[in-house]
């Protein structure tokens, strides 16, 4: 530590430019991480915010909300279930809203994802203004905040559903509810039922058709389950939510970014690190000559790595968060504390580890280059 | 005996054919005696350094300083054995450069353990004696090329070894430094009863020596 700080301390310019190399890149890993944690979220919010452990789905749905089509007939017979806490029917539809005196000049039809849930039920997210899906207000529906402060709709503004002859009206207001990176509105079963089998066959024979449950018990057997009730798949809240379109692709993308982003700062900051380490040769030989140990040597730049890594990441973080604060409201980034904390660490134990080539190459520093003129 | 060298040889093998460094050189320094010793570039002064400095094993014969024979001793203990015994007085610019003056003599007991006190004032007591009293903050490239020699062997005595080294001390300096450095390292010798052995080419700086060794193509002889 002690020739770590010293040589800190006497090389500002130095090590201020690889301290600065070192906050780039956490600075990049901690946004990337915070862009992918929000595009996920967007993507997956309001399943992400069930408190369900299961979701049932047709078999051969594949997961996958749009491709599922079950008979809410079958509720009674999965509570009948061992483990089953409660069962809550679900059914997803892509629209789009406007106005119902039309669009005005310079205003765009907003798309939202209209989901049918039943009044009451679990699924309900709980409502920041006005009121809750009430079976009695048959077309009102409890919309995404979003809705508000993006696009100006206010509790009791009726709007039309492009594309048919319903209209909603707007009853209250939840947060933080996104379903495939539109604005969750939630609405009565019958009334998601009425937009989306209207046409005669658009249910597939089926009687009151929904897309799939959501299943609360902590001791469920989904096995079980698909065994006992005919022609439906069971699956863990998490595969529900891979299944979403596109989730597991955009995570994957994402990811990926990551993972070169510091496969890629773990060479250049060993190589940084290295050569730093090589031109300091002959002073590490002269260190040798006068006694020191590889060991003493090794414990110095180990250090002294860790205390310029260390700070860097901080202040990585700091400027992250700096960031995140000018960015705009609709920009989906979202740093979840745990995943900095996370990364923070693999950049530490990174360059750190990436430090450990450079000991490697000390300790193979004949002390007689002190002499200057090995033989 | 703090430095026991017999029939010492040193043999570095080129392909085919040997280069007899050091052919079957024997000495000994006690404590309180100046040895130099000339010769030649290329004629084994760096190598018997080498060796008497526990850097370099001999190929033969028996090593021991302060009555530790080196050939028996492992190479990791070799560093230590350097940090306790020996004190090294190296050419030009091999001070820390990011070190002050006074933190340069206590990196050498940074790298047994602690610092105590008594070695920050054993430290300012050695600088204070080689006319550094008012450097001790100053950095290596603040100071005039004597000055940076002077600390060198400051540093040599940090950790009162027995043997002292000094390899061509007086490289870079002008005659009267050159004389002020020598003469130093002369006064700290007797003072405090060390063997020091100084390989040098300067032929004006013997008169400070108790004895002077000749160097020729490996052989050692007294003058």
């Amino acid at each position: 530590m002690f020739l770590a700080l010293k040589e800190l301390k006497h090389g500002k310019l130095r090590f201020t430019m690889i301290g600065l190399i070192i906050i780039l890149i956490a600075w990049l890993v901690f946004i990337l991480s915070g862009l992918g944690n929000g595009l996920s979220t967007l993507s997956a919010a309001t399943i992400k915010n069930w408190e369900a452990e299961h979701v049932v789905y047709e078999n051969g749905a594949g997961a996958t909300f749009s491709k599922s089509l079950l008979s809410q007939s079958l509720q009674s017979k999965i509570e009948a279930q061992p483990g089953v806490e409660e069962v809550a029917p679900f059914s997803q539809s892509v629209i789009a809203i406007l106005p119902i005196d039309g669009v005005a000049e310079g205003e765009d039809k907003v798309d939202a994802a209209l989901l049918g849930i039943e009044a009451g039920s679990f699924l309900h997210p709980e409502v920041i203004e006005g009121k809750a899906v009430d079976p009695k207000i048959k077309n009102g529906v409890v919309a995404n905040i979003t809705l508000k402060n993006t696009n100006g709709y206010e509790i009791g503004d009726s709007v039309a559903i492009d594309g048919s002859e319903l209209n909603a009206e707007i009853i209250g207001f939840v947060k933080n509810e996104t379903f495939n990176h539109l604005p969750s509105l939630f609405a009565n079963m019958d009334f998601v039922r009425e937009y989306k089998y209207s046409a005669p066959g658009s249910n597939n024979g089926v009687e009151d058709a929904i897309n799939a449950f959501a299943i609360l018990g902590k001791d469920v057997d989904a096995a079980q389950i698909e065994k006992e009730v005919d022609g439906v798949e069971v699956v863990t809240k998490s595969a529900a939510i891979n299944g979403m379109p596109g989730y597991t692709a955009e995570n994957g993308t994402i990811m990926m970014m990551l993972v070169f982003l510091i496969v890629i700062s773990a060479f250049v900051i060993a190589v940084f690190f290295y050569v730093l380490t090589i031109q300091k040769t002959q002073q590490f030989g002269v260190m040798k000559a006068i006694g020191a140990s590889n060991g003493f040597i090794a414990k110095a730049i180990v250090s002294q790595v860790f205390v310029l890594s260390f700070f860097s990441i901080l202040l990585g973080i700091g400027l992250t968060y700096l960031t995140a604060m000018v960015f705009p409201e609709e920009m989906p980034f979202n740093l979840d504390p745990v995943l900095v904390i996370i990364y923070g660490i693999v950049l530490l134990v990174i360059s750190v580890g990436s430090s450990l080539f450079s000991v490697r190459r000390i300790s193979k520093i004949d002390p007689l280059t002190a002499l200057g003129r090995v033989e | 005996m703090t430095l026991s060298m017999k029939n010492v040889s040193k043999v570095y093998k080129e392909g085919d054919s040997q280069i007899i460094a050091l052919d079957q050189v024997s000495m000994e320094v006690a404590s309180g005696e100046f040895v130099a010793i000339i010769g030649p570039s290329g004629s084994g002064k760096s190598t018997f350094l080498s060796i008497a400095g526990a850097l370099l094993k001999p190929s033969q014969g028996e090593v021991k300083i302060d009555n530790k024979d080196i050939s028996k001793i492992k190479d990791k203990e070799l560093s230590n054995l350097r940090l306790q015994e020996i004190g090294f007085i190296l050419q030009t610019s091999n001070l820390m450069p990011y070190l002050n003056v006074l933190d340069n003599l206590l990196l050498l007991k940074k790298m047994s353990g602690k610092v105590t006190k008594q070695d920050i004032a054993f430290a300012k007591e050695l600088l204070k004696e080689l006319g550094l009293g008012s450097k001790f903050e100053k950095f290596p490239n603040e100071l005039s090329g004597g000055e940076r020699q002077r600390v060198a062997i400051a540093r040599s005595f940090m950790n009162d070894s027995s043997l002292i080294l000094a390899d061509e001390p007086t490289a870079s300096l002008d005659t009267n430094r050159a004389n002020e450095v020598v003469s130093l390292i002369s006064k700290e010798v007797k003072a405090r009863g060390k063997a020091a052995i100084m390989v040098t080419h300067d032929e004006r700086m013997l008169a400070y020596c108790d004895r002077v060794y000749r160097m020729e193509d490996g052989k050692l002889t007294l003058q």
